[in-house]
């Protein structure tokens, strides 16, 4: 009996998601919004993340095999946009395009169904987890991650990596990883964590902008914003509000196109949880 | 004499040959070793000894000495899983689905094809466990009651993976063992020492006797009827592996009867090649005869043409899609950093088959010893090309990349075929690599029963000769 | 790591103590133990301050040192070891935010490879001595019974500002001495100099967040220049609204903020006022702009760089030239910066002179350029760095005129090019000592080596050169205990120096913070008031907590002393066609971070390049050597040859070729030794007249392919987005008409 109406619930459920786009009985629902045209491509959020998450240094031979560790890497682009009618010059005249990229945490997240040992899941927050202690480093998740952001620990990174007293760095909220286990970006989940149970503690909920990610703390341009989107007072919601980029489509309906917020490969239906604002050039 | 002669080479079977004879053949091949043998079991073992070796390596310091990276999380090792099941797949198409169709000339070849399956299976196996970055936690794959109520993840097709696997492997074990059975109680009764004991064990009591027969026929036909719809699937789901993901390049509908036609394909190409190799040791010219061989070249060739006709399909489903990654994979197979071995499978896969149309090559064992092996090299050359330009080139061009394996992963490659060929070579020696109970069935049949041979007939209608028989032609006996 | 041995009678000890811990405190109070050579310890936690929690993060301000700029931190300390900084939102100058090198201030500290017990030299190599020993030899060439006086002595330092600074003065004085050599590579020395002559103001308050355009010449404002954490938020604000602002940046190969241009203008080296000079011209003769508040002469020399001329000598095409004039008197208030690239030259003080008078012209002074006075406290002010320090250093050792120098924050050895053959002179100086945290080149060089405590375990007081907005004295204090006990705080090492020379100055202070603490009580009006005695302590403790102390702000107003001399634009050699140009990077910026492994691993902003130097050239010129990318290439100076694979890509000058400043150490560490190649050690000898600063910019190299293959090791495999949408752009205009309420 129980069987049918869970069943009936999740059915409605799923329903639900579909009527009123990324619907989720969610207590919150962490997402981002980077704003490339603030975004300055500095390299800070990548080594605030490096200090925060315990990611290995790996050395220049496992960095050029492509064994690095970057959870949040800045790409850079030389692509010359297709704006103004100027020919085209031997100068890169706009400048360079960067692309602060790390896990998009994904509502509709390609590695999840793919790990044989539901390691990579989604938590009731939105979030797109990785269980390392589950993990049994099959690397499907990555394989199916379109946005290749995800990292394996090729080695046991910790043997060299931090040679004492660099270890006495390591942030001990969270775990170094050790060999054959798969990571990625967390939204800074274990400051998730505390403040959720620094909150509860205090009978409240979490305020907006209690919660900081480490990039987004660490971002000398303010071009990274993170928040609860359940939240409608908070910056992160009022931004894709703005944008007007909503979950549960692969394409946005706008009243203006011209709106700056879009999402990474939209079209895969992967449901990013991280709206980018298009970059600006002044012609 | 000439008659005589050009008649044993369109005849499947001698049928003069008595039934002495064939249980002496068979039984001289499980004896005495000769010093190749030998010599052939310590290359296999060397060959194992690098794989461990490797793996032994790679258990202890991690994946990246196997050269994989971000975004080639698999390489080598799935591919030549892939190849390795797909090799599986010959045992099965020979004795169960030939089976079914009455096709009597697979008879005395399907032994070792069964065994093939059943060895290249426990080959493929380790692969999906050695690729694992914690190999050591493998067994969480599998559905087991935990206290802590987990469960694997039953919508990935790894999982499915397992079982099908697993499922298939101990079907095969079942269908040679209990195919076997008639032909251990010969060995029994041939026997003495350990042998003597290992085939008593194994022989279950056979006797003979009517109802054992009967009992034994209808297993048979049961376990083939499971077997097939059982290959078809582990395949389809190996295939899910890719085509399950929304890689460009891997998600792709066909990809299941792609893979199940490839499979087959290497299947009998292997099986040429065993064919070819145990005709010649175990001097078995006379079962394994060449009109059995033209058979076996005929199939690989039909199997050939299906093959190549899925990937001219695939290939102009993408250039006619509006998928530009997947195209973009499509062109870098042809023009990439991986396109020799792209173009290799090409020629080897759906050029070099066009030489199985010749009846002077399908009957000529020297020749198609090499190409047979040409053909299961564009075969693992085309797991390898299925799975590696994919991963170098996807949807995220900034981790486009391209990489080449390291030595760990070929020594672990390499390993596997040590490894196959040291089960392969046990096997021949211990066991009966051509079922002689069978084949005293078919020389029964050619001989008692009134059998029309198609090619006999047009050989006689050639000849001119009125002497062809129009009597119906029976069934073959069960 | 000694092994903790523990036999029963030790281990009922412990027991002991923890049990009395547990009685007194009346719950579980943890301890715990800590061994150092075989010696335990248990440091019961009897009574232990109420935000020490284990398991629970707290945070201490502090100052960030790992440039110039003095950002302030929050680290985040938990069980006695910090984990993490943070920028102090406290902080006027960044309001919370930090740059990598400053995230990495964790690895400067926590390094593997810093010293930890002094080094005494001795038979000609460096060995291992008691800090008696080492201070007692200091004190015997050094003291007042040593002889010595006067010029013969000498510091250098890095920048150095707050009570240091004063304690290092007072030292210096004791002995009688003025020389202090001050050195920085990365220096806004001739900008300063230009502001002091023209405004009267050394370190105007630059507002690029109230400006619709910012014209920088070179002025890498986002990554190495000034400030760049205050910028960066200036930047934010600048961009963002219905005046999202026009930024265009000219300069020879494309910096961190050239990548984030609106227009990047590649620039002939050296030929930034004349560009400046030629905008002038557009602004007065095209656009008709007021030009009343220049002088004569200064219009005379305007009118001299036609647009013609000035297309001819720059390399700009004359239409853009006009756009950007038109821009600049459109899009009012605007604001004209000039850095690295257009300072480091022969006529370096001309051409900022030139952008400087740009602003003039277009009304900026008194919008974006605000007068900022004079820090309140001249004595704590910063004494900032540049080269020409370095080569009047090199001149003295060179003439044998210094007996003794100290040094401190600062490797003029690895920075100083081959032609002033340091090395060689600062060898033939009788007595070195070192204040360093690590082996570096110079510290290789010295006679007695002191090994200093980190930035995270040290206290001190710092003032930034540019201040944002507020004045504020920055507070650095210790974020946990000393890693090594055998390192000492750079602090006590001034107050210990100064009671050598004269014993008894400083009785009565226990140490540095002792010594701060009073220092800061005696600022009128900060720790006590008129007629109370006793320090404030929750007013001390208020100001350790901010990490900051407000100062007031003297708002002087500019003088304005207008002149402009012309320009100094030095011909191209044949023989060594292309220009040199070190880039600035804010990743190993002069090298003092190359022994960062978090450093080494980011890729650069530019290249994407890790753990090594590359030559960045344009296609034209990489088609002319023949070579792509990876392929190696020497670049040769009359002073000297470097070999290092290329990285080619649009951002530059064809003309030039830009080696990136930060590796080719012989020393300092395992993460930096034997790394790449130095482009500071070749370039050509030649300073800006004015104020003596070396022109970096201004050598002149032959390039030549080897048809080797390097190693260039780069984060991502393509350059473009090959038609996806990954970083879309639409134009300001659309930007403007959609987020105008924002």
């Amino acid at each position: 009996m129980s069987l049918v109406r869970n069943f009936i619930e999740d059915w409605s459920r799923y329903r639900r998601s579909i009527d009123e786009g990324g619907f989720h009985e969610y207590e919150h629902m962490w997402g981002m919004v980077i704003d490339l045209d603030k975004c300055t491509g500095c390299n800070a959020c990548s080594v605030a993340c490096y200090a925060e998450n315990n990611l290995a240094v790996v050395g220049e031979d496992k960095f050029e095999n492509g064994q690095g560790m970057h959870w949040m890497r800045i790409e850079r682009y030389w692509d010359e946009p297709n704006i103004g009618n100027e020919r085209v010059r031997d100068t890169q005249e706009h400048g360079a395009s960067f692309m602060p990229m790390m896990c998009q945490q994904c509502n509709s997240a390609t590695c999840e169904p793919v790990c044989p040992v539901s390691a990579a899941y989604h938590t009731p927050d939105g979030l797109n987890a990785q269980i390392y202690n589950r993990c049994v480093g099959s690397r499907y998740c990555a394989n199916n991650c379109p946005y290749r952001l995800r990292y394996f620990n090729f080695f046991s990174y910790y043997e060299d990596s931090w040679p004492s007293p660099l270890d006495m760095q390591l942030n001990p909220d969270i775990t170094v990883r050790d060999k054959g286990v798969m990571e990625k970006c967390t939204f800074c989940v274990q400051r998730i964590r505390s403040t959720k149970n620094a909150a509860k503690m205090e009978d409240r909920q979490v305020v907006d902008g209690e919660v900081q990610t480490a990039c987004q703390q660490t971002c000398p341009t303010s071009a990274i914003v993170f928040g609860d989107l359940l939240d409608h007072e908070s910056d992160v919601h009022k931004l894709w509000h703005k944008h007007q980029t909503r979950l549960g489509t692969t394409k946005q309906k706008k009243d203006n196109p011209e709106l700056r917020g879009y999402r990474l490969y939209e079209q895969l239906n992967t449901e990013p949880s991280v709206t980018y604002l298009e970059r600006v050039r002044d012609v | 004499m000439a008659e005589e002669t050009h008649l044993s080479a369109t005849k499947d079977i001698d049928e003069k040959i008595a039934w002495a004879e064939i249980n002496s053949d068979v039984l001289r091949s499980m004896e005495n070793p000769r010093m190749g043998y030998w010599l052939a079991v310590v290359v296999s073992i060397c060959m194992l000894m690098v794989g461990v070796a490797s793996e032994v390596y790679q258990y202890n310091v991690g994946m990246g000495p196997a050269q994989l990276n971000n975004p080639h999380m698999w390489d080598l090792y799935i591919s030549t899983f892939v190849f390795w099941i797909g090799m599986s797949h010959s045992g099965t198409l020979l004795s169960a689905i030939l089976h079914l169709f009455h096709a009597d000339w697979r008879k005395p070849i399907y032994r070792f094809a069964e065994a093939m399956t059943t060895f290249s299976l426990m080959t493929a196996l380790v692969f999906p466990i050695i690729h694992l970055g914690r190999v050591w936690n493998m067994h969480w794959v599998i559905p087991y009651y935990s206290d802590r109520g987990i469960w694997p993840n039953f919508r990935s097709p790894l999982v499915w993976d397992a079982f099908a696997i697993t499922t298939y492997l101990t079907g095969s074990v079942l269908f040679l063992y209990i195919g076997m059975i008639p032909d251990l109680a010969i060995c029994r009764d041939n026997a003495i020492g350990w042998r003597k004991r290992l085939y008593t064990f194994m022989s279950v009591g056979w006797r003979g006797d009517d109802r054992q027969w009967r009992n034994f026929r209808k297993t048979y036909l049961l376990m083939a009827c499971f077997l097939i719809p059982l290959a078809v699937s582990v395949h389809s789901i190996v295939a899910a592996d890719f085509a399950m993901a929304i890689m460009p390049g891997w998600h792709v509908t066909s990809f299941p009867p792609y893979f199940v036609s490839g499979a087959l394909y290497s299947g009998c190409a292997a099986i040429i090649t065993l064919f070819v190799l145990l005709r010649y040791f175990f001097k078995f010219e006379q079962y394994m005869t060449l009109p059995i061989l033209d058979k076996t070249c005929k199939l690989t060739f039909a199997i050939a043409m299906v093959w190549s006709y899925l990937n001219l399909i695939e290939f102009a489903s993408v250039w006619y899609g509006h998928d530009i990654p997947a195209k973009e994979v499509l062109i870098a197979k042809f023009t990439g950093p991986y396109s020799p071995f792209f173009l290799g499978m090409l020629f080897c896969g759906s050029v070099l088959p066009f030489t199985l149309a010749f009846e002077k090559i399908r009957r000529n064992p020297m020749l198609l010893l090499p190409i047979s092996i040409f053909l299961n090299v564009g075969m693992w050359l085309e797991r390898y090309m299925i799975v590696a330009p994919t991963l170098s080139l996807a949807y995220h061009p900034w981790s486009w990349d391209v990489m080449w394996p390291g030595w760990v992963e070929w020594g672990i490659v390499f390993g596997s075929f040590g490894w196959f060929g040291l089960l392969f070579l046990i096997f021949v020696k211990v066991f009966p690599s051509v079922s002689m109970y069978e084949v005293k069935e078919m020389v029964y049949h050619r001989r008692r029963v009134v059998y029309e041979d198609a090619e006999l007939r047009a050989h006689e209608y050639k000849k001119g000769a009125s002497g062809a028989s129009s009597a119906a032609p029976a069934t073959e006996g069960s | 790591m000694s092994k903790i041995e523990f036999d029963r009678r030790d281990f009922l000890k412990v027991m002991g103590v923890s049990g009395v811990a547990a009685t007194v405190a009346g719950c579980d109070m943890p301890s715990y133990i800590t061994s150092e050579e075989g010696a335990e310890e248990v440091i019961p936690y009897l009574s232990p301050e109420e935000f020490v929690i284990p398991g629970v993060g707290v945070h201490y301000a502090s100052t960030c040192l790992q440039c110039p700029a003095t950002c302030g931190i929050r680290g985040r300390v938990r069980e006695g070891r910090v984990l993490k900084l943070e920028g102090n939102p406290k902080s006027a100058l960044n309001t919370g935010k930090l740059c990598q090198m400053g995230q990495a201030g964790l690895q400067t500290h926590y390094n593997p490879d810093r010293l930890t017990k002094p080094l005494v030299r001795k038979d000609g190599a460096l060995a291992e001595a008691t800090w008696e020993d080492a201070l007692a030899l200091i004190e015997e060439k050094t003291g007042p019974s040593s002889g010595l006086s006067g010029g013969r002595f000498a510091w250098l330092t890095g920048t150095i500002s707050g009570h240091q600074s004063v304690l290092l003065k007072a030292h210096l004085e004791s002995l009688g001495s003025s020389s202090h050599f001050v050195h920085e590579v990365i220096n806004t020395r001739v900008w300063q100099a230009v502001c002091q002559d023209m405004l009267g103001q050394s370190m105007p308050r630059l507002r690029i967040d109230k400006a619709k355009m910012v014209l920088s010449f070179g002025a890498d404002f986002l990554g190495t220049w000034m400030s760049p954490i205050h910028f960066s938020a200036d930047y934010a604000r600048f961009r963002s609204g219905e005046d999202r602002g026009m930024l265009v940046q000219a300069e020879p190969s494309m910096s961190l903020t050239g990548a984030n241009a609106d227009l990047w203008v590649a620039l002939r080296p050296g030929t930034e006022g004349v560009m400046a000079l030629g905008l002038a011209n557009v602004l007065i003769n095209k656009e008709r702009m007021d030009a009343s508040a220049l002088p004569a002469a200064a219009l005379e020399l305007i009118n001299q760089y036609g647009v013609s001329r000035t297309t001819k000598m720059t390399g700009i095409a004359g239409d853009r030239l006009i756009r950007i004039a038109r821009h600049l008197k459109e899009r009012s208030p605007s604001l004209v910066l000039a850095g690295a690239s257009a300072a480091g030259h022969v006529g370096g003080y001309q051409s900022v002179q030139a952008a400087m008078l740009l602003n003039i012209l277009l009304g900026n002074i008194d919008q974006t350029i605000e007068a900022s006075g004079d820090f309140a406290l001249p004595q704590l002010a910063s004494v900032s760095g540049g080269t020409s320090d370095l080569s009047r250093f090199a001149d003295a050792a060179g003439a044998g005129k210094l007996d003794a120098v100290f040094f401190d924050g600062s490797n003029p050895l690895f920075a100083a090019p081959n032609h002033l053959g340091l090395t060689e002179k600062f060898d033939s100086i009788p007595f070195k000592v070192a204040f360093s945290q690590f082996m570096d080149e110079t510290t290789a060089h010295a006679d007695v080596v002191l090994p200093m405590a980190s930035a995270l375990e040290d206290w001190g007081t710092h003032v930034a050169a540019y201040q944002g907005g507020d004045h504020e004295i920055a507070f650095q204090q210790p974020l946990m205990e000393p890693i090594y006990p055998g390192t000492r705080s750079f602090g006590d090492m001034l107050l210990a120096l100064n009671s050598m020379r004269n014993p008894g100055s400083y009785d009565g202070l226990e140490d540095y913070y002792g010594y701060l603490q009073s220092a800061v009580g005696s600022i009128p009006g900060v720790l006590k008031g008129e007629d109370d005695e006793a320090i404030n302590v929750s007013a001390w403790n208020r100001i350790l907590q901010d990490g900051r102390l407000q100062m007031p702000v003297d708002t002087r107003a500019f003088t304005s002393n207008l002149s402009m001399d012309d320009m100094d634009v030095r011909d191209a050699d044949p023989a060594f066609p292309y220009y040199l140009v070190p880039t600035p990077r804010g990743t190993l910026y002069d090298g003092r971070h190359a022994n960062i492994p978090w450093l080494q691993e980011s890729p650069d902003q530019i290249s994407k390049v890790v753990w090594n130097s590359w030559a960045e050239i344009h296609p034209v010129t990489a088609a002319k050597l023949a070579v792509e990318e990876g392929d190696v290439i020497t670049v040769t100076t009359p002073d000297g040859v470097l070999e290092v694979p290329v990285y080619i890509h649009k951002g530059i000058h064809v003309d030039v070729v830009a080696v990136p400043m930060g590796q080719g150490h012989e020393d300092y560490g395992r993460y930096a030794r034997g790394r790449g190649v130095n482009p500071l050690k070749i370039l050509q000898p030649g300073s800006d007249a004015k104020t003596g600063e070396l022109a970096l910019y201004g050598s002149r190299a032959a390039l030549a392919a080897t048809g080797r293959a390097g190693r260039l090791i780069k984060m991502g495999n393509t350059e473009t987005q090959h038609g996806r949408k990954i970083v879309a752009t639409i134009t300001a205009e659309q930007q403007r008409r959609n987020e105008g309420d924002s």
